[in-house]
């Protein structure tokens, strides 16, 4: 136990050396934050924003991918190629070019004009598809006498999802699920080309009316981790507690 | 149980695997069969659980029509007991068999929980019951696959080579749980590979070869074989016995 927190602290110390090289070597003057302290209201606001956005968005997108993945096993044809079409225009252009297209021409088309629901629902659709898939994944790897136990036992298929599937699904999905969240998280930055008064967009403006632009990027890298690390490490709890292939 | 087969066939995709087989049994408590890997005994025996229907012909089973609107209700009557045991590996042994008595024949734990510890006492699992299926040797879990089977107070129990996975230890623990089936009187159907198994508990064997039954009778069958096929099939296995045990020597 001694051994592994040693270890623990030895590794975030080498990974942390790799950034105090850099900060000796490239930045030139004195740190300064003191301009931050001076927006840390409207920092902090925005940093509100940017929780509420992942928090919405990643509820939606968990909804997101549980329709899409209705629609791919449904017996419609009609709705599976909806949900195949989706997914093959979502894995093939980037985020920031689905966002400005999002908020520009798609909000626009219907009159939306908030930002935070445009944001969010695109977010929630773009990771929606990634989360299908994970869904997929994880209900495709139970195997298949699972299933036919079920039946011969004489469960409906609700219940054969409901005691038997999902129990074991749950399981797989939580460790992709936790990096597609955090991924989640981080992209929301990019509606911050939507204009959006989100974490990265009021810690930039600050950046450029102050022009301290190191500190400013700390600031930043520490606002998403404070969202971040806590969901990545309560999904890994939630895992080692579901996950009854880990109870020796 | 009573089974009337009337000339039945089944196909996966071009291969006939089942071929025009009829077959009438009754009074038969303990039914073997036996024969050679894609003989098409598996076949028949999930046909007879109703699991999966025939191309063409009827199977009866203790007078129920296997196409006809009591099949559902008949498939819950039935205990299956899978090759791999089968259990649900995120639930325990004893959740394993109340998820069963509980979702499917609405039976409330406190109901039958006394029958279900007799059970677990039976077949000596008391100690493993709140263990899950990875924790336990893969004969106590075919041993609580059994139970599964027999909790719900079936009226048939179908084994699907339930000791092919299994080590000569582990296969001689589950041979003697289901050799308990036997003597407490419950009708079961076994598909196995243990000929001297089947020797022991049947009353009726079927040996089958290429999706038809060759050779049928009781016990008998195995000292006087009437087709060369059979001869041929215990040959075999009896010789690679044999050699064994010279081996052994």
């Amino acid at each position: 136990m001694i051994r592994k927190k040693v270890m623990f602290l030895a590794a975030l110390g080498l990974y942390a050396l790799f950034f105090v090289f850099v900060w000796t070597q490239a930045l030139e003057r004195e740190t300064n934050f003191s301009v931050y302290l001076e927006y840390a209201k409207v920092i902090f606001k925005g940093w509100v924003t940017t929780l509420g956005i992942s928090a919405v968005s990643l509820l939606l997108a968990l909804l997101v991918g549980l329709i899409l993945y209705a629609m791919r096993i449904s017996g419609s044809l009609l709705l599976r190629y909806l949900a195949e079409i989706h997914k093959t225009v979502v894995f093939s252009t980037p985020l920031l070019v689905i966002a400005i297209v999002a908020y520009f021409y798609i909000g626009n088309a219907f009159r939306l004009d908030s930002k935070f629901w445009v944001g969010t629902v695109t977010l929630a659709l773009y990771t929606g598809a990634y989360i299908s898939d994970i869904y997929q994944a994880a209900v495709e790897s139970i195997h298949m006498n699972q299933w036919q136990t079920a039946e011969m036992f004489g469960f409906t298929k609700l219940q054969t999802y409901r005691y038997i599937i999902f129990p074991q699904v749950l399981t797989g999905i939580l460790p992709p699920l936790a990096g597609q969240l955090a991924m989640t998280i981080k992209s929301s930055a990019l509606l911050s080309y939507m204009g959006t008064d989100e974490y990265f967009n009021v810690t930039r403006t600050v950046m450029s009316i102050s022009f301290r632009y190191p500190e400013g990027f700390i600031i930043m890298a520490i606002g998403y981790w404070i969202i971040t690390m806590p969901l990545i490490s309560l999904v890994r709890r939630l895992e080692e507690k579901l996950n009854y292939r880990l109870q020796a | 149980m009573e089974i009337k087969i009337e000339h039945l066939i089944k196909k996966y995709k071009e291969k006939t695997v089942l071929n025009d087989l009829s077959l009438t049994l009754k009074d038969v408590q303990v039914l073997s069969l036996i024969g050679a890997s894609g003989s098409g005994k598996s076949t028949l025996l999930r046909l007879l659980s109703g699991l999966e229907g025939a191309d063409a012909g009827d199977i009866y089973v203790n007078g129920i029509h296997m196409t006809g609107p009591d099949r559902a209700a008949y498939r819950k009557r039935i205990g299956f007991v899978f090759q791999d045991h089968n259990l649900f590996p995120h639930l325990s042994v004893r959740e394993n068999i109340y998820l069963v008595l509980e979702k499917v024949h609405g039976r409330s734990r406190i109901e039958s929980k006394p029958e279900v510890d007799a059970l677990l006492e039976q077949f000596g699992l008391t100690e493993h019951a709140d263990k899950l299926p990875h924790q336990i040797s893969g004969g106590q879990a075919q041993r609580a696959s059994i139970v599964r089977a027999l909790a719900i107070k079936p009226s048939l129990i179908m084994l699907d080579e339930p000791t092919s996975a299994l080590d000569p230890v582990l296969t001689y623990e589950v041979l003697k749980a289901i050799q308990k089936l036997a003597e407490e009187h419950i009708d079961f159907i076994i598909v196995t590979h243990e000929l001297g198994f089947a020797r022991t508990v049947s009353d009726y064997i079927l040996f089958m070869e290429e999706g038809q039954i060759v050779e049928q009778g009781d016990v008998s069958i195995f000292e006087s074989p009437q087709t060369l096929l059979f001869q041929q099939f215990l040959d075999k296995v009896l010789s690679f016995e044999s050699h064994e045990k010279s081996d052994k020597k």
